[in-house]
């Protein structure tokens, strides 16, 4: 294959940055708030017979609190058996009708993905209620989830790119919640029972806060009247609890390096990172086109650099990833354990020239081009529109941002470019996570900064 | 790529006609051979072009091994008009993102792009598939790219190991027996004649199907394939492929240590090609043990009795016969034979008992649900029909898919389990830290 794309788990959600092309609008849909507060967003699309919801609720993990996992078990137990269907009878009806509903939850939130044929959307619509409604969280089936879960916890570590994401959130963002691992450690979701899991559904499962979007073919007029009559019973939730994604981040003071030991690898994966941008940053736009130069597609400097001039990677690449109150900004790539040092010394070359000589006329015209023409396939299918909204609604932006992305990308100049580059690119105080044999990189690492070891089978109390 | 598994891909769905019609396609074949296959679709103002190369690792020999793959790295590292770095370069300045994969059969270039673009693109490719220049320079760096491609593979998954060790043992005479990605030390020792070799007898324009889907005219893709690809001359069709495995006559096993929180379990068993009148009951078949949390595995051994904490299956087209794989990951503290026996407990029940009527509509339900899914997106499309047309032989094939799903049986599924799963066709590998247990 030519390219990686690179699935970092256990890294913040990145929201897809949409740009549009030539004339691209959102097609119309309309939006209505239930009593209880529970916001709807529907979008007629008739090309083929299907329908999609999402759904997104305030429940990730950032409310894990000492309880790492929590909040991601509890989004996955929701489909555990409801008032009317165990289990094995709601996957069967569903498996039966081709209709898929998942459950999850990233860092902020939580989410119901579904799809399912127009015919069946009286049936499938009443599961779906019954999931975020009535789950009863059935100890049986969570007991052999949690089993599940702390094998699959183990068997992470045995991928340096399944465990890297959490390592570098961890380190970068402390102790405030952002540093949050999603899917938990073995020693915090050991002690969980379906007490905890009822405790926090009860808590941040609300219809005040989330949102539920449908699209694909249905009757606008219709699909309001059945979402208002299966939703308006959910009852509001207590007062909140409060939100603490938004304390202040703390910046990093220095360089970290952090070693993760991993004795078989022979590659060393890692991340360089500092502080990145909140999602509702006046930027946004800006921001991803300068990124989509330096390390967001094939052409990238990170990309030509580490890759095609060097082969010392398959892949090298660089993000923002943004939620409501912060984010970070990352370069990743994995290299052979012998050549860790000039991989990581070109990464740094690369970053330091994008600082110094700056980007041109023609590459910046590229970049435009190019996020303009990669935009319009991001909303052609009512999943993709189905969860626009609901990341619109969790975002607080509207269809102008959609419906301007042509124009801002073009307002997009020399001047600002470099602007956005020292401002939001980082120069020094860069956090390193590298996972990969310390026996062999220790003394190469301890270059970077202020060094700490871990090894990657153990775990401590603070998330390494 | 390692063999992608992509059983959604071919799962055309109960009522296609609704959808599209084989009419929807139209086609052309330039005097060079290369045939066209083109779906005009307004619906977003972007399109794209597949372009399918009947050449993968099975067209290979030990030696060379992985020299497919590196060949379609190559595909991106200069040609005459366009040099180093151009291509790339080129297509992202006018809007445009491609990718590539090679599998045992194929290899599969993809370009997506503003339907304004689409001059570029067929120059781009006209450029390089008329004259690629082979740079002595970028062999060498490439070569450190699809090395670390390969390492990294290896470090991020265990089932890379393990499949490429059961992969070698179910084939010993047929080129399946290697990896895609190739052997280390041949990946080291490709050299510029081989590529030189390669690339005049693969990359003949008679030897490629191009489907073309967006929005653009069939008038316009014709016009601007005549102007750009027709002038390149076709090639003698490559050599034929003479080695068939023989029958598998015994159960073979096998075992590779890596340190790992529980064993890996992979069960193979031999089986025919995309164009065998077995396969649509086998596709079937594949859903009813692992598609879904109802399917007969997940719920026997994940769910109830807990011996697995995963599995999965996986068939997929091929030019020759191939393999119908299943992969386990051991649940805590059970032993990988107790596993496999209930694995095979499962299967004995269908070849004896068979499967339900409910079961069979199931899966015609959820196949119609992928099929939407293929053709909800012009990527969908321009995938589907050019497997079909490649795989199949005939792009129209997708439109009798669905009736021959439909005209699966549950005794079809019975005797395809029945002929297939047998102790002597099947090879075993384990993958855990201690072989010596």
């Amino acid at each position: 294959m030519k390219k990686l794309k690179l699935l970092i788990a256990g890294l913040l959600l990145t929201m897809a940055i949409p740009a549009a092309a030539q004339g691209y609008k959102l097609p119309a849909y309309e939006k209505f708030r239930l009593p209880n507060g529970l916001m709807v967003y529907l979008m007629e699309q008739h090309e083929v017979p299907v329908i999609s919801v999402s759904a997104i609720f305030p429940a990730g993990a950032i409310y894990d609190g000492e309880k790492a996992g929590l909040a991601s078990l509890t989004a996955t137990a929701l489909k555990h058996g409801t008032k009317t269907y165990s289990k094995a009878k709601l996957e069967e009806e569903l498996d039966f009708l081709g209709a898929s509903v998942s459950t999850y939850a990233s860092k902020e939130s939580a989410g119901l993905s579904a799809k399912f044929a127009a015919k069946d959307k009286d049936m499938v619509l009443q599961i779906i209620k019954g999931i975020i409604l009535e789950p009863v969280f059935d100890t049986a089936e969570f007991t052999k989830e949690k089993k599940r879960l702390l094998v699959t916890l183990e068997q992470q570590k045995e991928s340096p790119r399944s465990v890297i994401g959490g390592y570098f959130d961890k380190l970068l963002f402390g102790d405030h919640v952002y540093g949050n691992l999603q899917q938990g450690k073995t020693g915090t979701v050991t002690p969980l029972t379906t007490a905890d899991l009822k405790g926090f559904y009860s808590t941040n499962y609300r219809p005040d806060g989330s949102a539920i979007s449908v699209a694909g073919d249905f009757s606008a007029k219709e699909m309001k009247a059945t979402l208002t009559t299966l939703f308006s019973g959910w009852k509001k939730g207590p007062k909140t609890t409060g939100n603490q994604a938004g304390a202040p981040i703390s910046k990093p003071a220095e360089s970290n390096v952090l070693l993760v030991n991993k004795d078989d690898a022979k590659e060393t994966t890692f991340i360089i990172g500092a502080p990145g941008i909140a999602r509702n940053n006046p930027d946004y736009v800006a921001i991803d086109v300068v990124n989509t130069l330096f390390g967001g597609r094939f052409t990238s400097m990170l990309n030509d650099e580490l890759r095609v001039n060097s082969g010392l990677t398959y892949g090298a690449g660089s993000r923002f990833n943004a939620l409501k109150n912060g984010g970070s900004f990352i370069i990743s790539t994995f290299t052979a354990g012998k050549t860790t040092e000039p991989a990581i010394d070109k990464a740094l070359e690369v970053l330091n020239k994008l600082h110094s000589n700056g980007i041109d006329e023609k590459a910046l015209t590229s970049a435009k081009n190019y996020v303009k023409g990669q935009f319009p396939p991001r909303f052609e299918t009512a999943s993709q529109l189905s969860g626009l909204m609901t990341q619109m609604f969790w975002y607080n932006f509207d269809e102008s941002f959609i419906n301007n992305f042509e124009k801002n990308v073009d307002g997009l100049n020399l001047d600002k470019a470099k602007e956005i580059i020292s401002k939001y690119f980082p120069k020094d105080k860069l956090q390193f996570v590298l996972v990969g044999k310390a026996a062999d990189i220790q003394k190469i690492a301890e270059k970077y900064g202020k060094l700490k070891v871990v090894e990657i089978k153990e775990e401590g109390k603070k998330g390494f | 790529m390692k063999k992608i598994l992509l059983p959604a891909l071919l799962l055309l769905g109960l009522c296609i006609q609704a959808q599209m019609k084989s009419d929807d396609v139209k086609t052309f074949t330039l005097k060079n051979g290369m045939k066209f296959l083109v779906v005009e679709d307004f619906s977003i103002p972007n399109a794209n072009m597949y372009l399918f190369y009947k050449v993968g690792s099975r067209n290979e020999y030990q030696g060379i091994t992985g020299l497919s793959h590196f060949f379609e790295h190559m595909m991106f590292n200069g040609a005459k008009k366009y040099g180093p770095k151009l291509f790339d370069q080129t297509m992202e300045f006018n809007g445009g993102a491609n990718n590539a994969y090679t599998t045992e059969n194929v290899t599969v270039y993809t370009n997506w792009f503003p339907a304004s673009a689409t001059e570029v693109i067929f120059d781009l490719e006209g450029d390089r598939i008329s004259s690629l220049s082979i740079d002595p320079k970028m062999v060498e760096s490439e070569r450190g790219v699809v090395l670390s491609e390969r390492s990294t593979g290896l470090e991020n998954s265990p089932w890379e190991q393990l499949s490429q060790t059961l992969q070698g043992t179910a084939f010993l005479e047929h080129p399946y027996h290697w990896p895609v990605i190739g052997y280390e030390d041949d990946m080291k020792n490709w050299k510029q004649a081989d590529l030189e070799r390669y690339f005049k007898t693969y990359y003949a324009p008679n030897n490629c199907v191009v489907v073309v889907s967006g929005g653009i005219k069939y008038d316009d893709v014709k016009r601007l394939a005549e102007k750009y690809l027709e002038p390149i001359p076709a090639q003698p069709a490559p050599p034929k492929i003479n080695i068939v495995e023989p029958p598998q006559t015994g159960e073979r096993r096998v075992m590779v240590q890596k340190e790992v929180a529980t064993p890996y379990l992979m069960i193979a068993y031999h089986v025919p090609e995309a164009r065998h009148e077995d396969y649509y009951a086998l596709n079937i078949l594949n859903s009813i043990l692992t598609g879904g949390k109802s399917s007969r595995l997940y719920t026997s051994l994940v769910d109830k009795k807990q011996l697995a904490n995963s599995i999965f299956s996986g068939y997929s087209e091929s030019f020759d016969p191939t393999l119908f794989q299943f992969y386990a990951v051991t649940a805590k503290g059970i032993h990988e034979n107790d596993l496999e026996k209930a694995i095979y407990t499962e299967l004995e029940k269908i070849k004896q008992e068979g499967i339900t009527e409910a079961e069979l509509q199931k899966i015609k339900n959820q196949k119609l649900m992928e099929f939407y899914d293929q053709v909800e997106t012009i990527n969908g499309k321009s995938n589907n029909i050019g497997t079909y047309e490649v795989f199949f032989g005939d792009y129209r094939k997708m439109f009798d898919a669905p009736a021959l799903y439909n005209k699966v049986t549950v005794a079809d599924v019975q005797r395809v389990a029945t002929k297939y799963f047998t102790r002597q066709n099947r090879t075993v590998g384990v993958l855990k830290s201690n072989t010596e247990d």
